[in-house]
Parts: structure tokens; sequence; C-alpha cells
């Protein structure tokens, strides 16, 4: 820099920490945005060639340039529905308890409990996993006979209890963004406990709550590690009736875990297959991002102070 | 209500409580308890030998040097985030969208953070394998979580401080620099742990363009120089499970990041917690 | 024929004996002995801080809520005590209505707010509801401005609306006993006087204690006068009595204070019905 520029900074005249903010700013947003592009241009070899319909078949086989993904997908929504089905009932009573029963002091160690379970790793998780839980799962499927603990209904269950911090922070949160006085006023009609629980809070809390689910789903549809590890990674596991249990007692494969395994490195190279996997990506992202955004915008209602 | 139908609601509420608290305590209990006999004087400072057994230094010392890394890249990243949203410029309708954003940024699937260091770093670049790929792509991962905990920490700055700031003509910059940066080291610091303590345990973004397994030692240089990683290790280890007597390795390595993410998480606690309850009864 | 006896030990509507509540650190109130009889309005009166909020929070057990206060004493309701074994809190609060300093109206319709409390507690049936509605909001004086309004969000409704609504929701639950907590300290000059208005109205039926820190709003509305101040670092009864007899003749020294601070700059001397005791009251003042 010459001299002049520098004087002229130390003067103050050119404002470095604001250009600098930008500057940096910019950078970060261009990676983000970068990432978006990134995968959509790399799909591209894949639309042209196959049409981003084909994602759509029953059969992943890239040797013969089959690429339907949709065995995957069912995979990835199986999987986390049986998640949030056990989270999210679980979550939320979970946050009632700690918002509206616990005593403070209490309430602030349950609070602590529950981010120092957010904060454990994926991979400890499917260690415990693969150790512990595929064993504990073969007992209660016995009934539809897997081939061993590596099923969708393992995974869904792992996922279950890696979101439910999520949830229950997020739907305490919630809860406790309703005003005090609302309480006080129903419980001053000589309404019980619960019920003022019930018929005050909880609907006046209810996009916060709503919101909580939400991003507990996107967390477990982008989650891979814990996924990839008790899966069983079987692809084209289509099943014959999509709503029944059977299908979740077998192995499977999501999203995250076919984009997580080896496949995807073999692929660099072959266009059309690279261009098939990042375009699954891309909807990966697209889903995730979507419910993330709606779940994160609803979270963060300005409730009106009463 | 009927007493009784308030008393099961209460009870159902308790019970799901216990359930999530239950969980903390099985995992980490199972971890403790079967990592536990692992760890010895030497565990930490070992290399492992052969394929699950031996020490984990190496991966430790990985796993230091992409959250390091990741760190030095993202704080200033973060600092210049938060000061464009909330001194530059701010606008307060785009504010929950803005924030919403970030939290979107924050839930991107680990998993494609991976693949696209893949193909911009290993091939692009032909870093192959390399411990600043794993850095810069933590560092993205990092990056909104502690941009927000930043953003609202300066929220939280009483505005009594600013406009004395501001009436006494400073600019924006100055007030920055004076004032804002000034009082949120503490949003720095924990929004920094935080990113660490995250940053330590993810697995998907180091994957494909920064672990491997082994035959790393210390990295030199920036192309084909991969490191060892605690959670990549614990991945591949979990992977080939019958491995037998690789067990007890497998869980004190386990154990060993378990403790460093859960140390870095409680360090910060105390003021996140103190931001947390401020911003609420605020 | 009325048995003298009976008469004479009928219980009055609310008693406090010996009433007090702590926080765990200190005492905030301590030794309060009040007696409300129904048909009257008993005025609790003082400096801020004084205690009056927790007094009367505590005589319908609204200090439930709050997990670090604990209370000594008694409260009666016509003789039955509210703290006693086995007495639920719910249904006291449900005889011993209280309404805030400020309006807390709930999401929802006008009708919803004032229903809230019946439809919810369960009170009523179905098909009574409009006729208690209507009933509860004219009792509130503000029937002729919601009538045609019932469906629309009670927040859309003007600040002294909405304490009139709170007040129509507080009554449709037919409380014995009513509490109001500075009812019209937020409020304009035309809607506290509404308010008012309807105190002096409600006092026909029910037993009424009202908290205010305006020394005039007492002067109009009470026929009991309390007087509320920190004696050893809690708060009790200092004086007590028929109202027009504390104000001319008080006879404490926080009282004349809280008199001496409540009117300065206001000279307009107190009036009662044929009777003005400003000589008295100045000279007493001074001492």
């Amino acid at each position: 820099m010459s001299s002049v520029t520098v004087e002229r900074i130390r003067r103050g005249r050119i404002d470095s920490l604001r250009y600098v903010s930008f500057a940096l700013s910019a950078v970060a947003a261009a990676a983000f945005l970068g990432l978006v592009v990134l995968f959509a241009v790399e799909a591209l070899p894949f639309a042209r060639r196959a049409g981003w319909g084909a994602l759509f078949a029953e059969r992943w086989s890239y040797r013969t340039e089959e690429f339907g993904a949709l065995p995957m997908i069912y995979g990835s929504l199986a999987v986390s529905s049986v998640a949030l089905a056990i989270a999210g009932p679980i979550g939320l009573g979970a946050a009632v308890f700690l918002a509206e029963v616990l005593p403070r002091r209490a309430r602030i160690a349950g609070k602590v409990g529950i981010e120092l379970l957010a904060g454990i790793p994926s991979v400890v998780y499917g260690l415990l996993g693969v150790l512990l839980l595929r064993d504990w799962m073969l007992r209660p499927l016995a009934r539809w006979d897997p081939l061993s603990g590596d099923t969708l209904a393992t995974g869904g269950v792992l996922l279950a209890v890696m979101i439910v911090p999520t949830v229950a922070s997020l739907a305490d949160d919630a809860l406790a963004a309703v005003p005090r006085s609302q309480r006080w006023a129903a419980r001053a009609l000589g309404i019980g406990r619960a019920g003022a629980i019930l018929r005050v809070v909880v609907p006046q809390a209810l996009p916060g709550l709503f919101s909580a689910l939400l991003l507990g789903l996107g967390r477990a549809l982008g989650e891979t590690v814990a996924v990839f590890l008790v899966i069983g990674r079987q692809d084209n596991q289509w099943p014959e009736r999509l709503l029944s249990v059977a299908p979740l007692a077998a192995a499977g494969q999501t999203v995250t875990s076919k984009l997580g395994g080896s496949e995807t490195f073999v692929a660099y190279g072959a266009p059309v297959h690279w261009g098939a996997l990042l375009a699954l990506g891309l909807l990966l992202l697209a889903v995730v991002a979507a419910i993330s955004f709606t779940g994160s915008w609803l979270a963060l209602r300005r409730v009106p102070r009463a | 209500m009927r007493s009784w139908l308030a008393r099961g609601f209460f009870l159902a509420t308790a019970i799901s409580a216990v359930a999530v608290f239950a969980v903390l305590l099985i995992a980490t209990g199972t971890i403790v308890v079967r990592g536990l006999p692992a760890i010895d004087r030497t565990f930490l400072f070992t290399a492992t030998v052969g394929s699950g057994e031996g020490g984990v230094l190496y991966q430790l010392v990985g796993t230091l040097i992409l959250i390091g890394t990741a760190l030095a890249v993202s704080l200033p990243l973060a600092i210049g985030l938060a000061l464009a949203a909330t001194v530059y410029l701010p606008r307060p309708r785009l504010r929950r969208s803005a924030l919403a954003l970030l939290y979107t940024a924050n839930g991107i699937p680990s998993v494609l953070v991976g693949i696209a260091g893949f193909l911009v770093f290993s091939h692009w670049l032909g870093w192959g394998k390399s411990w600043l790929a794993g850095g810069l792509l933590l560092a993205l991962m990092i990056l909104p979580a502690e941009s927000v905990a930043l953003i609202e920490r300066i929220e939280s700055l009483p505005r009594r401080y600013l406009d004395a700031a501001y009436g006494l003509g400073l600019n924006r910059s100055q007030v920055a620099r004076a004032v804002v940066l000034r009082q949120s080291w503490n949003g720095l610091f924990s929004g920094a742990l935080l990113g660490l303590a995250r940053a330590a345990g993810e697995t998907a973004p180091i994957l494909f363009a920064a672990a491997v397994f082994s035959g790393a030692t210390v990295p030199r240089g920036i192309r084909e120089s991969p490191v060892l990683a605690l959670p990549y290790h614990v991945f591949v280890l979990a992977q080939d499970s019958f491995a037998a007597g690789g067990e007890r390795h497998l869980w004190g390595a386990a154990l060993v990041l378990l403790c460093l993410v859960a140390t870095l998480s409680l360090v910060a606690l105390p003021s996140r917690l103190r931001a947390h309850e401020e911003s609420r009864h605020g | 024929m009325v048995d003298p006896a009976k008469a004479a030990a009928s219980p009055s509507a609310l008693e406090a004996r010996g009433f007090g509540v702590g926080n765990g650190a200190r005492d905030l109130i301590r030794g309060v002995d009040l007696k409300v009889e129904s048909r009257s309005v008993l005025c609790l009166v003082g400096p801020s801080g004084a205690g009056k909020t927790t007094l009367l929070r505590g005589l319908n057990r609204l200090i439930d809520l709050a997990p670090d206060l604990h209370r000594i004493g008694e409260v009666l309701l016509h003789g039955r005590s509210i703290y006693g074994r086995g007495v639920d809190g719910d249904s006291v609060r449900r005889r011993i209505g209280i309404l805030f300093q400020q309006p807390v109206v709930f999401p929802g319709s006008v009708a919803d707010n004032v229903l809230f409390g019946l439809r919810h507690g369960g009170l009523a049936r179905r098909r009574e509801l409009p006729e208690r509605l209507e009933r509860a909001i004219r009792e509130a004086a503000l029937w002729e401005e919601v009538k045609d309004r019932l469906a629309e969000p009670a927040a859309s409704l003007s600040v002294g609306q909405q304490q009139r609504l709170c007040l129509a929701r507080a009554l449709a639950v037919e409380p014995e006993v009513l509490l109001l907590d500075e009812p019209t300290s937020a409020l304009d000059p035309r809607s506290t006087e509404a308010i008012e208005e309807r105190i002096r109205a409600l006092r026909e039926t029910r037993a009424i204690v009202l908290v205010t820190h305006d020394i005039r709003q007492a002067e109009r509305t009470a026929d009991v006068l309390a007087c509320i101040d920190r004696r050893e670092g809690a708060g009790t009864v200092i004086e007590c009595g028929a109202c027009r007899d504390l104000l001319s003749r008080p006879q404490s020294l926080e009282l004349a204070r809280f008199l001496d601070s409540s009117l300065a700059g206001d000279p307009r001397p107190l009036r009662f019905p044929a009777e003005t005791a400003t000589a008295d009251l100045l000279a007493v003042v001074e001492t």
C-alpha cells in the first residue's frame, strides 16, 4: 500500500473496517452461493442426458445408466418419519415439563443437559447404533424376520435419539416465549395448571412448536454418518406397499447414505453418473433448505409483549 | 379439566423428560464405561498400531489442526458478517429472513459440503487429500452458527452505549471498534468454542477431501497432505465392527472425542446460558 | 326473624388473620389483619413497594404460582380458610376474582375472552353461554360498545375497553369477592371514570378490595380504608377504618405522610358528603 493510503487510513478517511467487513461478508456469501451453484452446474450433464425426471424411477444401477432414486428417497422419508414420530411427542412432552413444571434451577440444569445431548457427535451416535442398537432392535423386529439389525427402522430409532434434543430445546424456547402474564390471567380465572398450559400457553406457542418439529425433520433428513452405519446400505429396496411396516424391517438406503458412500469416489470422472449423484444432492439440498428456512422463520417470530 | 386427566398429562410430560435424560445417561455412560479401560497415560500420546490398536495421538493432532484452521478461517468471516448485519446494514424488515437464512445455512447436510470439497479441492485444485481442505470445509460448516451467536450478542448490547457513542459524533466504524467489538468478546468467545466443538465432531465434510485412516502423521505442505482425525477414525473402525480386540481401542477413541467436544461445549456454556436468559427476560 | 347472635357472628366475606408472605430471604408482608364485608369496598392505599400487590395476590391464592413465596397466617372466605388442607386453589380463584393493572387479553375474539373462564373451567352449559356473556359484559358497562363486535379480536379494543373486557371476564365466573390491583393506573381519565362507576355499582352485590395509589380514587370509591406500609422491613396494616374517618383524622405517621405526598400540589380539600375536614387534616400533617 502506498504511504498516502496508509496515512489516509490512519486518519480515518478510508474506513478500513467497513470495507473489510463487507469484503468478508461477500466471501462468506459467495462460498455458500457457490456451493449451490456448484451442485446445479455439476448436475447438468445428467439432466441433459437423462432428464431430471430420471431420478424418480425405481431402480438405481449406474452400470446400466439407471439412476432411479425413489428407493433412496423412500428410505430418507421413512427413516425421518420414524424418527419424528418418536422424537416429536417425546421432545414436546419433555419441553412442556421443562418449561412449565420444573422450578427455575432444575430447568437450567435440564437445558444444559439437552444442549450437551445435542452436541454429541453423530459418529458417536453411529457407534452406539452399531454396537448396541442393532442388536437391541432384533427382538422387536423379529416378526418381520430381518436379516440383521441393519434396518431402516434401526436408522429411524437412532435418528429419533439424535433429533430429540433439537425438538425439545426449540419447543422449550417457544413455550417460554409466551408471556407469564397469560398464565397468571388464566389461573386467576380458576383454570387449573394443566388447563392453563393446554388452553393458553400451547395454542400461543403453536408456530414455534411446529417449527421445532420442522427443524427436527430437517436435521433428520440431512444426517449422514449415523444413518450410514446402521441401515445396511442396500440399494433398490423399493417396497411393494409403501405404507406398511415390513420394508422398515429390512435394510435400505437413504439419499445421504448413498452420497456418503464409496460410490461418490468412484463416480467422479463419469459425467453422467457423477451428475446423477449431484442431482440427488441438489434435491436433498433444496428440500432440507426449504424445511430449515420455513422452520427457522417460524421460530423467529417476535411475540408481542402482553 | 378432570383431575385424573391433568395428572395423566403431567405424568406423560415427566416420562418424556425422563426418557430424554435417560438417553443422555445411557449414551454417555456407555461410552465412558467402555472407553475408560482403554485410556491410560499412553493412549493420548501413542500412535495407532495396525488397524485398531494402540493410541490415538495423530488422530488427536489431526483433529486439533482441523478445528484450529476452521476457527482461524471462520472467525474473521463471522465477525465481518455480524458487523455488516448489525452495524452497517441493519434492515429491521429483513432481519427475520436474514437470520432464517443463516439458520438454513447452518443446516446444510454435511455430506454435501464434503462432496463440494471433494470436487473443488481434491480435483479442481488438485490437492488430493489435504488438511487445509478439511479446515476450510469445516470453517464453512461452523460459520453460520458463529455469526448468529455474535449477532445475537451484539443485538443484546444496551442501546445506551451505542446512542452515547453516536451522540459523540463517532461514525459507524468507530462505534463498531469502540463499543460493539469491545463489548462482544463474550459472544465471540462462546461462538468460537461452540464452533470448535461442532467442527471436532464432524465426519462427512472431511470424509472425501481431508482425512485418511492411516499413513499420515503431521502434514507437510498443502497438496497430498492428509491428516488423521478422531471422528473419521471412529467412523472407519465402526464399520469394521467385527475387528476382534479392536473394540477397546474403538471405545477409547470415541471417549476421547466425546471428552473433547464436551469440554469445548461446557466451557462455552456459562456465557451462552447467560445470554440466553438475558434475551428471554430482557 | 333474624337471630341476633347469628347475625353478629356471621363471618365477613373475606378476612385475613395474621397473614404474611415471605420469599425465603425476607418477609414481604407480615401480620396483616383485615376484614372485608359483603357489599362494601375496602381500599388498600400506601406507597409503592409496600406490599399491596403481594397482599392482594395472597388473598386469592395467586401466590401459589410463585414457587419461592410461602405464606403464614390465614385467609378466610365466609369463615372458611382458603389455604386449608385439601382446599383446591383453583376453586378459590373462581370465587375470588382478580383484575390486574395491565389488561391481559387472550388472543381470540371478545366473546372468547369473556367466556374463557366459563368454557375452560366447565362451569356452564353450552346453551347458557350467550346469556352469561351478555350479562357479564353489561355488568362491566361494555355492552353498548362491543355488542356488534363480539367476534372481533379482543386486541382490537382500546386499552380502556380491554380493561373492562378483563372485568367482564372476571365477572363471568361470578365471583363473590373481586380484587382489583390498581385497575385504572394505566388508563385515561374517561376509562378510569367508567371503571370507578362500575366499582360503585358492583359494590351492591359483592365484596370488593381495591388497591390504589390514588388517594382521590379511594375517596371516591371506598367504604373502608386500610393503609399499608413497611414496618420493620415488611408491609403491614398501619391503620384501618372507615374511609372518611381515616382521611380526615389520620392516626399514624405513615398515613399522614402518604396523604401529604399524594396531595402535594393538589390543594383541593378532600370532600366527603356533607363534610369538609381540611383544617383538621392539615393540622395533623403539620405535626
